[in-house]
């Protein structure tokens, strides 16, 4: 019977089984784009592409070590192709193997010289690895060969601004509203972006546009713009609403796009820095966030009857909004603070907030732990319970915005190439005196870190 | 013929009556009272016949005149009696719940739902006789025997105070003290905790009954849970010299030994294994685990569960749990239950103690006990008791029902709830002058933290863990029921701590919980700092009492029955499993895959276990 097809068995030619498998990793259908590669990959374990992209998809279903295997064997059957080592250079960078990183993305650079992704690749690598000079230089070479590239433009504003050269960073900042994922962030409007101008009163629109740590850290800019256009508007989102409303000048506040009619010109929140010239030597001062007497006195009262006596109080978040680009960097798991759990003379309050919050129902430490954030409502409650801690230790999210911001003392603790808010090479922060910064020594390592600040604590 | 049967079938039920004329009847079809009483009669000779012990004649007399009429009071009795006394339970139950339904005068209803709520007693279903005890008592108000009836229902279902309140009717309704009821009436206050008043109850009820054998063991139960052991043992001694072969008196005699760590004596009185019964083999198992010999223990356990299995068919059986788990689970959200109103502080604070059975939950409320202000409230009055009450307030299912709260006049709900679980603490005696802590250690706590939350938002929970391993293996020795039988073989255990953990994780990830785990191993280890730290987590400051860890201070009543096991802190069950898992690599090989990975969350794995 041999040389007859099987019945029921659809042979598919190669090239097209290859577009199909990529294009159901691009449409994220990875379940059938696992079970195909698997399939085709048994019928031709040999063959690059397919290895390549079966590793892709691994990747992107979270096998990382079954990913890097299929790509370094992929790359080693065909080591003239430049995509390989880009696409690997990404997974080496998510695994932190930053070493092998850079060597795979030096290699596609050798490879494709004129390749605008490839040294961004290599720029991102770069700016993991701290290298931030390098980082610019790469960057800008990727913006050489596309002047449109937003995302090289981005990333060489972030190791910019990290590096502590504000002023030269905002510019590159401004590529930002051109990334894919800043769609939607803007209102559609013929008006002008505000360039500090002085402005009739009621007639700027400020747009909270980031993220709630961006917004809460940029909002310290809001009085500066009102002198220029007195009563602004802001937009914002409605978790933000009741803090930001707490900035002096502002006009009015709106959750929607419909209410900010008849504004003459607008300026994204995260735009003010620019405009204001911030550098690290002029940064506004931080305390202009400040809780509810009320709700401070109800939080007070609650926590006195909830937390034992004499012992620091603790307030802890670990984990950040899962979505965020940086999370896997930056969330930690509740059983990681284990060095704070074990000390005698601490009480833990978790103020954290979203699905990670369920991580609290597994923790069995020595500490008592009281798990508060079931009872936050938002921002306000979190800001009132923060002044009836001793600390708050943190993960980099909005909560250490909001401490900052009400001059709460804490402990933020940092990826080994964190966000460029930061800074390098420092442990305090000129945007936040409050605020104390624990850095990963080596990335992804953060046994350390844990460890200094529950020493400190 | 397959399918339909014929009318001339007889009934499934084994009664012997055809199915038309037994339990596929049409009642609209039965006779008139006026004229099933033209058999009155016959149905005379067949009670005569059955009371001059001519059974099978009086059998088929009665079958011929219920074939006629099959409403007939006299005649459903005389054949209710003989499939009884056949043991034929299907038909017995189908003959009484007839008979308890059939109209008529009141004396005689009465008479018939207090026969029929006897028979089920008699065969411990005390949950069905509750509807036909009631039925007598309302039947009959003045009727001492229905009101004594329906005392020991409620007794043995858990509602000892309602039980209580109906062995005083009886006693009044009596004008005299009668023994039987005296008796109950201390067991029933044994149960609550009220042993003083037990033991002079019992006393009395003795001087009446000399020989009421199980009231006599039941005394010996109060004195020994008072703890005067030497006492109880020269009364259970002496009972075993009037009843050599009573094998309750005899399983009592073994229990004290154990408590006593008399473990050989606990053997040599039990006897040959080949006689025992699964209660006197777990025992047995008991005794050989006090002695370290591991093998002769998990032998005689095993035995134990094998005869339950095949005899009773017990096996873990957690249908009902799971559907109610996860509905709870999908109620009890952060989000779903933030805006739902809660009760005021109460006039006391509740302690709940959280605990897999056997991790040490009771020795936690026995050390607390001995602090001012604290009284064991041990199961008195389960929070899950009130999943009806709410239910029946709000209209509706539980937990779905508790959105009701939300709307209108019902956010007073809570406040009432919360007043259910207290009255009957203050009618025991607990919620007393000077009492500020009570403890709760109800089992079904585990499975309502989130109804605890709203009727008490700021209790503190204190969770006593131990290696689960441990609990397994301690859990597998005890002739004590656990929900869903859990405790019919290690699988079953394993299975039901996994789903009991997974639930207590689910409420801590989604309510603010004031809760803290303190390790059994700790608790025995070094009592002082591990009480001290729940005294400091409760905030209470407080000098622990000398001798403290010895527990035998004075602690006031009510006394729950755990205080019968009673000892002076030792570490002697912590880590049990490990020699065993040595001595017998496969004991835990089945239950691994469940347990392990609690073993790691619980923390046990970092302690080197």
């Amino acid at each position: 019977m041999s040389g007859t097809a099987q019945p029921g068995k659809v042979v598919m030619p190669l090239a097209e089984a290859l577009e199909k498998l990529a294009k159901l990793e691009q449409a994220s259908k990875l379940e059938e784009a696992d079970d195909l590669a698997t399939r085709m990959l048994a019928a031709m374990p040999e063959h690059p592409h397919i290895l390549q992209l079966a590793g892709i998809v691994s990747y992107r279903s979270g096998r990382v070590a079954e990913a890097i295997e299929r790509m370094e064997k992929s790359q080693a059957l065909s080591p003239d192709v430049a995509l390989y080592p880009r696409n690997i250079c990404e997974v080496y960078r998510g695994a932190g193997r930053l070493d092998d990183a850079l060597r795979a993305g030096k290699l596609a650079v050798e490879l494709a010289p004129e390749d605008s992704r490839s040294y961004f690749n290599l720029a991102l690598i770069h700016y993991e690895r701290l290298e931030l000079d390098d980082a610019v230089r790469v960057a800008e070479q990727a913006v050489a060969y596309d002047p449109e590239f937003a995302e090289a433009h981005f990333e060489k504003a972030e190791a910019l601004l990290l590096a502590g050269r504000l002023k030269e960073g905002w510019e590159s900042y401004e590529w930002r509203f051109k990334l894919k994922q800043a769609e939607g962030m803007l209102p559609k409007t013929e008006k002008p972006q505000w360039e500090g101008q002085a402005m009739e009163p009621g007639k700027l629109l400020i747009i909270g546009d980031q993220g709630f740590g961006d917004c809460i850290q940029f909002a310290r800019f809001i009085p500066w713009a009102a002198q220029l256009a007195p009563q602004p508007v802001v937009a914002c989102s409605a978790e933000l609403l009741p803090l930001l409303r707490q900035l002096p000048g502002i006009g009015k506040i709106v959750t929607r796009w419909d209410d900010a009619a008849g504004f003459e010109a607008f300026i994204p929140l995260s735009g003010l820095p620019r405009l204001a010239g911030a550098t690290t030597e002029n940064i506004p001062a931080s305390g202009y966030l400040e809780p509810k007497p009320d709700l401070v006195a109800h939080w007070g009262a609650k926590l006195e009857r909830l937390m034992p006596k004499g012992k620091k109080r603790i307030a802890l978040v670990w984990a950040g909004r899962p979505t965020h680009k940086n999370d896997k960097k930056r969330s930690l798991k509740l059983s990681q603070f284990a060095p704070i759990f074990v000390r005698d003379d601490v009480a833990v309050i978790t103020v954290q907030k979203g699905d990670q919050i369920a991580q609290a129902g597994g923790y069995y430490g020595h500490a008592p732990l009281v798990n508060l954030g079931p009872e936050i409502e938002d921002f306000l409650d979190t800001m009132a319970i923060l002044k009836h801690v001793d600390r708050l230790v943190t993960i980099d999210t909005s909560v250490a915005h909001v401490a900052g911001a009400s001059n709460v003392p804490t402990f933020v603790l940092l990826p080994y190439a964190p966000d460029w808010r930061w800074l390098l090479n420092r442990n305090d922060t000129p945007w936040y005196p409050s605020l104390r910064l624990y850095r990963q020594n080596a990335p992804y390592q953060w046994e350390d870190v844990i460890r200094r600040a529950a020493a400190d604590l | 013929m397959n399918g339909l049967g014929t009318k001339d079938e007889l009934c499934p039920c084994g009664s012997g009556l055809r199915q038309v004329r037994c339990c596929a009847a049409d009642k609209a079809q039965w006779p008139s009272e006026e004229t099933a009483a033209l058999l009155d009669e016959k149905a005379g000779e067949a009670t005569k016949l059955f009371n001059e012990k001519q059974y099978g004649e009086a059998e088929a007399l009665a079958l011929k005149i219920l074939d006629v009429a099959p409403n007939h009071r006299a005649a459903l009795r005389v054949l209710f009696e003989i499939r009884h006394a056949q043991k034929r339970i299907k038909a017995a139950d189908a003959l009484g719940v007839r008979l308890a339904g059939l109209p008529g005068p009141q004396a005689l209803r009465a008479l018939a739902n207090g026969q029929y709520a006897q028979y089920l007693v008699a065969q411990g279903r005390h949950v069905e006789a509750l509807p036909f005890a009631t039925a007598a008592v309302k039947a009959a108000p003045k009727s001492a025997q229905a009101h004594h009836v329906l005392g020991v229902v409620f007794t043995e279902t858990g509602a000892v105070l309602a039980g209580e309140r109906h062995y005083r009717q009886a006693l009044a309704l009596l004008g005299a003290e009668d023994g039987m009821v005296l008796g109950n009436l201390a067991w029933n206050l044994k149960l609550q905790g009220r042993l003083s008043e037990a033991e002079a109850l019992y006393t009395k009820a003795l001087a009446l009954r000399p020989d009421n054998m199980r009231g006599t063991g039941g005394l010996a139960q109060v004195i020994f849970t008072k703890g005067d052991r030497p006492r109880a043992d020269a009364l259970l001694d002496e009972a075993l010299g009037r009843w050599p072969n009573d094998r309750m008196l005899r399983l009592l005699k073994v229990m004290a030994d154990l408590a006593c760590q008399r473990s050989q004596a606990a053997l040599e009185r039990l006897g040959p294994p080949e006689t025992q019964m699964p209660p006197e083999l777990l025992a047995r198992g008991r005794a050989f685990m006090q002695l370290g010999q591991m093998q002769e223990a998990i032998g005689a356990i095993a035995t134990a569960r094998a005869m339950q299995r095949e005899r009773t068919g017990l096996l873990y059986q957690p249908e009902a749990l799971l559907p109610q788990a996860e509905r709870d689970k999908a109620y009890f959200t952060g989000d779903r239950i933030r805006p739902l109103p809660r009760a005021e502080a109460g006039a006391f604070t509740p302690v709940f103690l959280l605990g897999f059975p056997r991790a040490g939950s009771s020795l936690l409320e026995q050390l607390l006990a001995q602090i001012s202000g604290f009284a064991p409230g041990d199961e008195a009055g389960p929070v899950a008791e009130l999943t009806k009450a709410a239910a029946g307030m709000l209209g509706g299912e539980y937990p779905e029902c508790l959105d009701e709260m939300l709307v209108g006049n019902e956010a007073g709900v809570p406040g009432r709830l919360r007043e259910m679980y207290e009255a009957p603490l203050r009618a025991m005696g607990l919620a007393r002058l000077g009492v500020r802590f009570i403890t709760d250690r109800a089992g079904s706590n585990a499975w309502h933290l989130g109804l605890i939350k709203l009727l008490y938002p700021e209790a503190p929970i204190i969770h006593v863990l131990r290696h689960p391993y441990d609990l397994v293996l301690s859990n597998i020795a005890q002739d004590r029921k656990l929900e869903a039988n859990a405790q019919a073989g290690l699988p079953g255990l394993a299975r039901y701590f996994a789903l009991q953990a997974e639930m207590i994780r689910h409420y801590r990830g989604q309510l603010s919980l004031r809760y803290l785990p303190v390790r059994y191993e700790d608790l025995v280890a070094d009592p002082d700092a591990a009480v001290r730290r729940v005294l400091g987590f409760i905030g209470v400051e407080v000098e622990l009492p000398p001798g403290f860890a010895a527990n035998s201070l004075p602690v006031a009543e009510p006394l729950p029955a755990h205080f019968a096991g009673r000892t002076a802190v030792h570490g002697r069950a912590a880590w049990r499993f490990k020699p065993y898992r040595a001595a017998l690599p496969n004991l835990f090989a089945e239950v691994a895959p469940v347990l392990d990975p609690w073993v790691s969350e619980l923390g046990y794995e970092e302690q080197g276990a």
